[in-house]
């Protein structure tokens, strides 16, 4: 494998963006739903400030060696999802992963933060984990069904093809059983991402934000740095598969952007289901609609 | 005449019984160990050999028989993976093992594996098929007699069919050997497909026998492999033995059921049943029938892996859910199928052969088994917990590991089969698989420790080894998936996968192992700087935590041991309500209650009603006009 100046000043490039626009996005999602509630809310920038701060503090505490490494391995695992994406004229190493593998990659953060809340010995931090698992199991069915579409619909599994047969033939949404595929995925993407009503891992009023509770000082900063990668390329993952990828940088933001808003607002008007309300949920009608998907493109 | 195959497959059962009848500690573990690492090298010498294509054999006359046994590339590859297991099965009983009687029925199934993966025909084939379940069965018997007698009522069963299947095949060829009879089938697939198309030609095998053929080797190999509805001697049978043994149970006896759908119903008479059998929506039927039995199996293991309260039962149930996803590999019909089907072979025999291990070192440590009595154990066994990190991760299929490459295989060869339903299954399975692991992780390593459990040692170091093979096989054969596809390549004498070394390549996906493992390290390294950055970290104990303003105590446990995923029992308590385990169980109990009605009545020891019942009989036969 020969050094290539290009691709790392790429991948450095990237990740510093992704890492900021992820902190943007988040401030965004927190001033859209105070605008909704009528409240003036924090700045957009409010984001940085919390993680910079929580980063500046003189100590914090840990539960032993996987307690720091849970959060190390989930930022790692969420930049590796991040890279192997074709961000729009940023190939990476798009080239040398398919659908399959970027999907399995954009979980394996989850595991990470598992690892890391289960060694706290926290029964709240427990219940997280095992809320987070259930709503996985509960999702991954349909979320199957809906990558499955895809695949059968384009007939590959690489990412860079998928984005290239839409910019011929036009989104993936102009496709009706993909139509359908994709308002599955956007239902599971609300519990991908971790907004009402399957908040259910985190759940604020319930279990005091689960898995990441016994975290402070700069585990809680690196917890934050992962989401906001996360947010970016989970959102960059739904604008690739349904929404014709993105030539440039600007042209994936609006698409990111408006996929959060879509979320935003879902999340603003729905409360929150209860764990096994939500695998019946999934179970039933996004299951449903994600088989008629599929048999459509069989 | 002694060759290589000869050591092969009779040093382990000589050196079994050597053990046994010694039986001097100390003594019968090198002897248990050289027997099993003989094979072990043997295999490994033959590798060059088999590679080229070629094929060792060894055959000899018992009775009227001719017993005939081949080392070739396919059968190679089974008997590797089983030496390589039994030589850390033997190393795990060197610490495990309390008696001479586990090392003889552990080394004896050693070598029937081995004579059922290198048969050449099918008397030798069945005769080890019986030793293999014979030697498994004392194993379990020894542990729990009602575990055992499941697990020998519906070997007996899978015997049966098989051996009803082997008389229908010598009844119409009148041969025995795979050779003849392969060809046999293969000329007759072709006379099948021209009477397809309007030529008249006499079968050798009608409609109906190739009905049958399939049904009986099919419940033969599903009862060994553990496909569902056949799967529930396997968590019983799997926990209540020696956790060593289980290692090489679980790990290959199960592929001993696989081996056999893949050489017998799909090497031998695919063609034919292709043929007579027809089409499904485009697939031949008897491999979409293998498919769903694969995807049910998957779906209904790895659920009830989940709610288990039982180490060892959720290992097992977890075991029965991934030979299912062999079985749906199988099911795929494409090469690219059978080569996920073959990869997962061997990853799932290196994960979850390390799970077992990992486990037999931990009951050996503390004596437990359910998940309540457990806990905090991370740092009193690191490495143990090291290699069961190692084997969760392999078995959720976090790249890049070995179980990931395997799984990845399955995925691409669903999807691209269109079988889109089937392909759903695999997504929620491994979904579920993510959800046991935790539970593995969560209750045995991490939490608060009993404190009973304070003076836990570090497992032994035979054990360790074994475990330190198997995890570093795991992390070689996930970052270099090549070594393994190369040599499934040679098995289809075609490249189905193509790529290199650390590159899978197949016709509409690709996946970079390395390049993910690079990754990821750096990931982890970017992560790792923002971590030495922050202030120095002060250590805490897991019961100084967050409890809403409440004081904690150490009176008691605040770890979530029980229950864990009691949520998920309720979104599916109308499902749960049903159970094969207990219909059998009732059906069991039915057929006492009715031998008991019978010996109380019929047989109730009385002369007179017996002579009652011969003249009964001899008027019966005089109407019919016998006498």
């Amino acid at each position: 494998m020969n050094f290539d100046v290009r691709l790392v000043l790429e991948v450095i490039g990237m990740l510093l963006y992704a890492t900021f626009m992820g902190f943007i996005f988040m401030g965004i999602e927190r001033k859209a739903m105070a605008r909704i509630q009528r409240r003036v809310g924090p700045p957009i920038y409010q984001p940085i400030i919390d993680t910079l701060k929580l980063l500046g503090k003189k100590e914090s505490i840990s539960h032993g060696f996987i307690y720091d490494f849970g959060p190390i391995f989930a930022l790692g695992a969420s930049i590796t999802a991040l890279l192997f994406l074709p961000l729009a004229n940023f190939q990476l190493f798009s080239s040398n992963a398919d659908l399959i593998v970027v999907a399995y990659l954009l979980e394996v953060p989850m595991l990470g933060i598992m690892l890391g809340a289960m060694s706290s010995g926290n029964p709240y931090s427990a219940l997280g984990v095992q809320r987070g698992l259930l709503t996985m199991v509960a999702m991954q069915l349909p979320y199957g069904l809906a990558i499955i579409a895809i695949v059968q619909h384009f007939g590959t599994f690489k990412l860079g093809e998928i984005v290239a047969l839409q910019q011929i033939h036009g989104w993936s949404i102009l496709v009706p059983a993909l139509l359908l595929a994709m308002i599955v995925f956007d239902i599971v993407f609300q519990a991908m991402i971790g907004l009402e009503p399957f908040d259910i891992i985190t759940a604020p009023a319930e279990i005091s934000m689960g898995p990441m509770l016994e975290y402070g000082g700069k585990q809680a900063a690196i917890l934050f740095t992962q989401h906001a990668v996360q947010l970016f390329a989970e959102t960059a993952f739904f604008a690739i598969l349904f929404l014709g990828g993105a030539s440039n940088l600007l042209e994936l933001l609006i698409k990111q952007i408006a996929v959060l808003f879509i979320a935003i607002f879902v999340a603003s008007i729905y409360p929150r289901f209860t764990i096994d309300q939500a695998a019946k949920f999934f179970w039933k009608w996004p299951t449903i609609i994600g088989i008629i998907a599929v048999l459509l493109t069989v | 005449m002694i060759n290589e195959v000869t050591i092969i497959l009779f040093v382990p059962i000589l050196a079994g019984i050597l053990a046994w009848v010694l039986d001097v500690k100390g003594v019968r573990e090198l002897i248990g160990l050289a027997g099993a690492v003989v094979p072990v090298a043997y295999l490994i010498k033959a590798y060059p050999t088999v590679a080229d294509g070629k094929s060792i054999t060894y055959s000899f006359t018992l009775g009227s028989f001719n017993m005939s046994f081949a080392l070739n590339t396919m059968t190679w590859y089974f008997a590797i993976i089983g030496a390589v297991l039994g030589l850390t099965m033997a190393l795990g009983m060197v610490s495990t093992a309390k008696s001479g009687y586990n090392w003889l029925f552990a080394l004896m199934s050693f070598t029937a594996v081995l004579g059922v993966f290198t048969a050449q025909d099918f008397v030798s084939f069945f005769l080890f098929w019986e030793l293999m379940t014979f030697a498994s069965f004392m194993m379990v018997l020894k542990y729990n007699r009602h575990a055992s007698l499941k697990y020998f009522v519906l070997s007996v069963i899978g015997a049966y069919s098989m051996l009803l299947g082997i008389a229908l095949v010598y009844a119409r060829t009148g041969a025995l050997d795979f050779t003849t009879i392969s060809q046999i089938f293969a000329k007759d697939a072709q006379l099948t497909g021209l009477s397809g198309m309007g030529y008249h030609a006499t079968l050798t095998f009608s409609r109906t026998d190739m009905i049958l053929l399939f049904t009986f080797f099919l419940t033969a190999f599903g009862v060994k492999a553990g496909a569902f509805p056949l799967h529930v001697w396997a968590p019983d049978a799997y926990s209540e033995t020696d956790q060593s043994y289980t290692t090489f149970f679980s790990g290959v006896l199960s592929k001993a059921g696989v081996y056999g759908i893949f050489y017998v119903l799909l090497m031998m008479m695919g063609a034919k049943l292709y043929f007579s059998l027809g089409t499904f929506h485009g697939h031949p039927l008897f491999l979409y029938i293998i498919a769903w039995i694969g995807a049910i199996t998957v779906v209904v293991a790895s659920f009830l892996a989940v709610l288990q309260e039982d180490l060892r039962k959720l290992l097992a149930y977890s075991s029965v859910g991934q030979v299912g996803y062999i079985l749906l590999a199988i099911g795929t019909g494409t090469a690219l199928g059978f080569s996920g089907a073959l990869f997962h072979v061997l990853s799932h025999a290196i994960f979850k052969g390390l799970f077992w291990l990992v486990t037999a070192a931990v009951i050996l440590r503390t004596g437990k088994t359910r998940f309540e009595d457990f806990g905090g154990l991370a740092e009193k066994m690191p490495i143990t917990f090291a290699m069961g990190l190692v084997a969760v991760l392999s078995l959720a299929g976090i790249p890049p590991m070995a179980g990931f490459a395997s799984k990845w295989l399955i995925y691409e060869a669903a999807i691209q089969a269109h079988m889109p339903l089937v392909a759903g299954a695999i997504f929620l399975g491994s979904a579920l698989a993510f959800a046991y692991v935790v539970r593995f992780l969560y209750s045995l390593w991490f939490g608060q420790r009993p404190s009973d459990l304070d003076d836990v040692k570090e497992a032994p170091a035979p054990l360790l080894i074994g475990m330190g093979i198997l995890g570093i096989l795991n992390i070689v054969f996930g970052i270099a998936p090549g070594l393994v596809v190369e040599y499934i390549n040679k098995l289809f004498r075609k490249p189905v996968i193509t790529g290199n070394y650390y590159k899978m390549i197949t016709p509409n996906g690709t996946y970079n192992a390395l390049s993910v493992a690079l990754v990821l390290v750096a990931g982890i390294v970017i992560a790792g700087l923002l971590y030495v950055y922050g202030a120095r970290a002060r250590k805490v104990p897991v019961t100084d935590t967050y409890q809403s303003g409440n004081p904690v105590t150490e009176d008691y446990n605040l770890s979530i041991r029980w229950n864990f995923y009691r949520p998920l029992a309720e979104a599916l308590d109308f499902w749960l309500k049903y159970s094969w385990d207990r219909f059998y169980e009732r059906l069991g109990q039915l057929s006492e209650d009715f031998a008991d009605v019978l010996r109380k009545s019929v047989y109730n020891g009385n002369v007179q009603s017996y002579s009652w019942y011969l003249a009964i009989v001899l008027l019966i036969l005089a109407l019919w006009g016998v006498l």
